[in-house]
């Protein structure tokens, strides 16, 4: 697809006579593919779809679609209490964004405006931050909570989520905040603004597509962790969705049409809110990673 | 004040209200579905609300893990959190690290004399047993009578060489008919390789409790596995096949064609409704030659953990929990087998599938009880299967061997 | 927590005679101090949520645990003799070698073509890229569980496909073995792995290319300079900053993942599609300290990641 997007262009070019009528090929060419390559990232999903309406007795018949579909299947888990898990699912991902936005704003403003002793140290401290992940070393989260009697409690899980994913929000607000011109602040601060209030009023809005990005970021990791929440978590009803769902892979039977039900309610919501800040998430990373 | 509220309530109910109390903590496995009807949540919520009743000094918290999430047991053992009885594995490892009663400490004589003697046998460490068997099954053969009719084969197999055949002629049926299913994947690998390995006069262990698992007799015994895989009489891949999720619920679906399995089968194959009572036979597995002439039993087993220092309370519970009703409640729950004497004979009097898994316990063959059984047991989870398909046998089974007497 | 973060903090920030910047004169100690409001909480969380358990890892390689978690009392190194001894370990550390080169390789490179394709405008740009979104969406677990699925060998839909195709002749056999083959796993678990990361890489590298000045592509279109030498010698360079900190990331994800190998083949048959880290969950079943071993040395692995990274990006010059 990098050719036919890039040769297009330069047979248009070249043959000045055809050059009316290959524009609208191009565009053809170039959304055709465009489709056909959003199509290929959406099967899998479809599929989890087709299965989560498969009645029980269609689960494993050879075929891409049941006779017919059965929309128990989701009615079936949320009385399980599937509504309770939701629920613990939002305050982990709310609770996690929200200590990372309060600890990563002003770490990053400092470090993107000031030099100090150490700063090297903690951006360092941080890119190796960056590296770990809480599979790697699971057996030393659960005994660290357990001292500090922590297990079964939500709030751990809030803490993970939020320690892991650090990292990355900082390195993305340092860039941002490091690319606003300290021009604007110092206007700010003439204008009778103190330092922090500058910050409030000027520099946070200016980085919120840093920030909307962080904060997605960091929601949908927290959304979706798995393994820890397992280690951590015993009671049914501090289990997130995505311990729950796995409950569906029983001892005897996997209830794939449960599973894939739970995972449908599960990722909708992220999809919606991915969808509706998806032009923002790449003015986000432009400052982040172009720095 | 509290000490006068004390004092006049004392010869009452059973002494302080304050100091008097003990709360149990309760470990145990979910043998249903977590959060369903049959979690075994409301199994245990049951008995220790029918206990409290009775003894309301005493209560007992429960913590059900699924099956699937059992490594929360082990990061809990580990960090020192310790349940007072935990309904799991074999006693031998724990008791090797003193952590454990005695099981005479917490349990009566009368509810000792009661367990069935081959299991009760299993709990012993140099003599002394630090546990009690709770619930268990046997293992047998059962075959899809429909597939068999389908194929043409008169009668259920007796020998391998009758599986081998039986299983070539299922699998020519096509459809994705699978002949024999061979479960050796991490979930149970030991008890189906055991299975064949006793069909061959072998063992994890030789006649005087040594680990011999790289025995002559064990190595041919992997070669003739090798050979069906490679004939296609069984799934493709056995070493990453589970039992339960994979072949038990393609024996439920009606695509597998035999299959080693215990009464917990039945329940998957009421669910999947594909097969009724009268589709499927159960027999004695098939050995080299014959059937073999013990079935291969398997328990799961209550321990009681020292550090809270409750026995005498526990003993009150466990005397409590392992009434026959209890016992065959928890039977027709799952369809599994009690683990005393009592409620065998009334659940053999009552349930003919039972009374004929039942019939064969008394003559079982067990599991090895060395103190690095459960260690050695995840090892041989995790490559045994890769003996059946493709890496040779002598070298698996020799590396096992090394495995569990370094161990030890 | 509080009270780590001003311990690690003062520990790394003894400045009592640096230059004053304020035109207000602070103590040495005062303004040692002034980040601290501002990177200690951050710093605090580090310590206590990712630092601790790494000392606790480490802890736990020295030690020796039953099969059932109970400790049993100091093993010295012999968790590291052992690991070393593993039949399986060299196996498996190549395997994790092809495994994040063939992974981030990928990923990286039909990203670049991804992201130049989503780049240009066309009717419908915002419904394509939203599909894009999905598997960024949806947890790894999931998507590896529905690729599971899709290639059950009883009735995988990718099978049921191959079937109409002829390319499959039966169900349950062979043909339909591809995640219990070890060969075949691995190449499935490094497709599903691709699969997942380009959305990251190719959004990363959308935002790189849009960060590039058009003036820059005017210049080179004066110069005469054709689409693909333009591609190659502007667009390409001008993305190396993006390039680098997506592949960074890859690589860390890829290494670290655990998802994707557990639920297609669980690292089998044996340890025969097993990367370090599914190695690592393999041994914990049988002895947690042997495990540790494997994170420790896991550990090593990263850190030798991070300074190649450190000294291809030239972070330290870098920062002024």
């Amino acid at each position: 697809m990098t050719t036919q997007s890039i040769a297009a262009p330069a047979r248009s070019r070249r043959r000045p006579a055809e050059r009316r009528n290959l524009p609208r090929l191009r565009t053809v060419v170039l959304a055709g593919s465009a489709y056909v390559i959003g199509l290929v990232f959406l099967l899998p999903y479809i599929e989890m779809v087709i299965t989560a309406l498969r009645p029980a007795g269609e689960i494993k018949d050879r075929d891409y679609l049941p006779h017919h579909f059965d929309f128990s299947n989701f009615t079936n888990i949320w009385s399980t209490g599937l509504g309770t898990n939701l629920s613990v699912s939002l305050e982990i991902a709310v609770g996690s964004t929200a200590l990372v936005l309060l600890v990563a704003i002003p770490a990053a403003y400092y470090t993107a405006r000031r030099d100090f002793r150490g700063k090297k140290v903690f951006l360092l401290l941080v890119l190796i931050t960056q590296m770990f992940q809480p599979t790697a070393m699971i057996v030393g989260i659960y005994r660290e909570f357990l001292t500090f009697n922590m297990i079964d409690s939500v709030w751990a899980l809030i803490l993970v989520n939020a320690g892991f994913n650090m990292a990355f929000a900082v390195w993305i607000l340092n860039a941002y905040f490091g690319a606003i011109p300290k021009e604007i602040e110092e206007a700010a601060v003439v204008d009778g603004c103190s330092r922090i209030g500058a910050m409030f009023r000027v520099i946070i809005p200016l980085a919120m597509p840093g920030i909307v990005t962080a904060l997605i970021f960091t929601f949908i990791a927290a959304w979706n962790e798995f393994i820890v929440a397992l280690t951590l978590i015993s009671s049914l009803n501090k289990q997130p969705l995505t311990v729950k769902t796995s409950d569906y892979i029983g001892q005897y039977s996997t209830d794939w049409q449960h599973l894939f039900a739970g995972s449908v309610i599960a990722t909708i919501p992220v999809i919606i809110l991915f969808a509706l800040i998806e032009g923002k998430v790449v003015s986000g990373l432009t400052s982040g990673s172009v720095k | 004040m509290a000490l006068t509220a004390c004092s006049s309530s004392g010869s009452k109910s059973s002494g302080s209200s304050s100091s008097g109390n003990v709360t149990l903590k309760l470990l145990a496995p979910d043998y249903g579905t977590p959060g369903g009807p049959d979690s075994s949540q409301k199994y245990w919520q049951g008995i220790v609300d029918d206990f409290h009743k009775a003894n309301p000094t005493i209560t007992v918290q429960v913590q059900i893990v699924a099956w699937t999430n059992w490594d929360q047991v082990a990061t809990q053992l580990q960090n020192k959190q310790y349940p007072d009885i935990l309904l799991g594995d074999a006693p031998q490892e724990l008791a090797a690290s003193n952590l454990l009663y005695p099981l005479t400490d917490v349990m009566s004589a009368s509810t000792i004399s009661n367990l069935i003697p081959v299991f009760a046998k299993q709990e012993e460490t140099d003599g002394v047993a630090y546990g009690a068997p709770f619930t268990t099954s046997s293992r047998a053969l059962f075959y899809n009578k429909k597939l068999f009719a389908a194929a043409k084969i008169a009668s259920p197999p007796k020998t391998w060489a009758d599986i081998q055949t039986d299983a070539a002629k299922i699998k020519a049926l096509g459809n994705g008919t699978i002949g024999y299913g061979l479960p050796l994947g991490p979930e149970e690998a030991q008890a189906e390789a055991y299975l064949w390995m006793l069909g061959n006069g072998g063992g994890y262990v030789d006649s005087s409790g040594k680990y011999d698992i790289n025995s002559a007799n064990n190595i041919e015994t992997f070669n003739f596995l090798t050979s069906m895989v490679k004939a296609g009489d069984t799934e493709p891949s056995p070493a990453t096949v589970n039992r339960t999720k994979d072949i038990w619920a393609g024996f439920a679906d009606g695509t597998v064609g035999m299959a080693g399995g215990s009464g917990a089968l039945i329940p998957s194959i009421t669910k999947a409704g594909k097969l009724t009572k009268d589709d499927y036979g159960v027999v004695t597995m098939p050995g080299k030659t014959g059937p073999l002439t013990q079935a291969l039993a398997v328990h799961d087993d209550i321990t009681a953990f020292k550090s809270g220092g409750h026995a005498a309370q526990i003993k009150q519970f466990l005397d409590f929990a392992y009434a026959d009703k209890y016992q065959i409640q928890f039977d027709n729950e799952y369809s599994l087998l009690p683990a005393t004497t009592s409620a065998s004979q009334s659940l053999s009097a009552s349930d003919p599938v039972a009374a004929g898994f039942l019939a064969t316990v008394p003559n079982a063959v067990v599991y090895p009880t060395n103190s690095n059984w459960d260690t050695l047991k995840s090892k041989i989870q995790q490559t045994i299967g890769t003996a059946a398909q493709g890496t040779d046998p002598s070298k698996v089974l020799g590396a096992l061997q090394t495995f569990a007497t370094a161990n030890n | 927590m509080t009270q780590t973060t001003h311990a690690g903090v003062r520990g790394s920030a003894p400045d009592p005679g640096g230059a004053p910047r304020r035109p207000r004169r602070k103590g040495g100690l005062v303004r040692a101090l002034a980040p601290l409001p501002w990177i200690g909480p951050a710093t605090g969380l580090i310590l206590f949520v990712v630092i601790w358990p790494v000392i606790a890892m480490f802890q736990t390689s020295r030690e020796h645990y039953s099969s059932l978690g109970v400790l049993v009392g100091s093993a010295g190194w012999n968790n590291f003799t052992r690991l070393f001894d593993e039949a399986d370990l060299g196996g498996v550390v190549v395997r994790t070698v092809v495994w994040v080169v063939a992974v981030v390789g990928a990923t990286v490179l039909i990203s670049l073509g991804v992201a130049q394709l989503f780049n240009k405008e066309f009717p419908g740009r915002r419904f394509a890229r939203w599909a894009l979104i999905a598997p960024w969406a949806a947890s790894v677990v999931m998507t590896s569980i529905i690729f599971k699925w899709m290639l059950d060998p009883n009735n995988g839909v990718v099978y049921v496909l191959l079937k109409q195709l002829g390319l499959v002749k039966n169900f349950n056999t062979n043909d339909t073995n591809w995640l219990g083959d070890p060969t075949t796993a691995f190449w499935c678990a490094v497709f599903v792995a691709v699969f997942v990361s380009i959305p990251f890489t190719t959004y990363a590298l959308l935002a790189g290319l849009q960060a590039v000045p058009s003036d820059v592509y005017e210049a080179a279109k004066l110069d005469g300079a054709n689409p693909l030498r333009t591609y190659w010698s502007v667009t390409l360079p001008l993305l190396r900053p993006a390039l680098l900190v997506a592949a960074l990331i890859n690589v860390m994800n890829v290494f670290n993942s655990f998802p994707i190998i557990w639920e297609l083949s669980g690292g089998g048959p044996g340890s025969q599609s097993a990367t370090t880290t599914i190695f690592m969950y393999q041994l914990k079943q049988s002895s947690i300290g042997e495990a540790a071993a494997m994170s420790v040395v896991n550990f090593g692995f990263i850190i030798v990641i991070v300074l190649l990274f450190l000294r291809a990006s030239k972070w330290n010059s870098a920062e002024d």
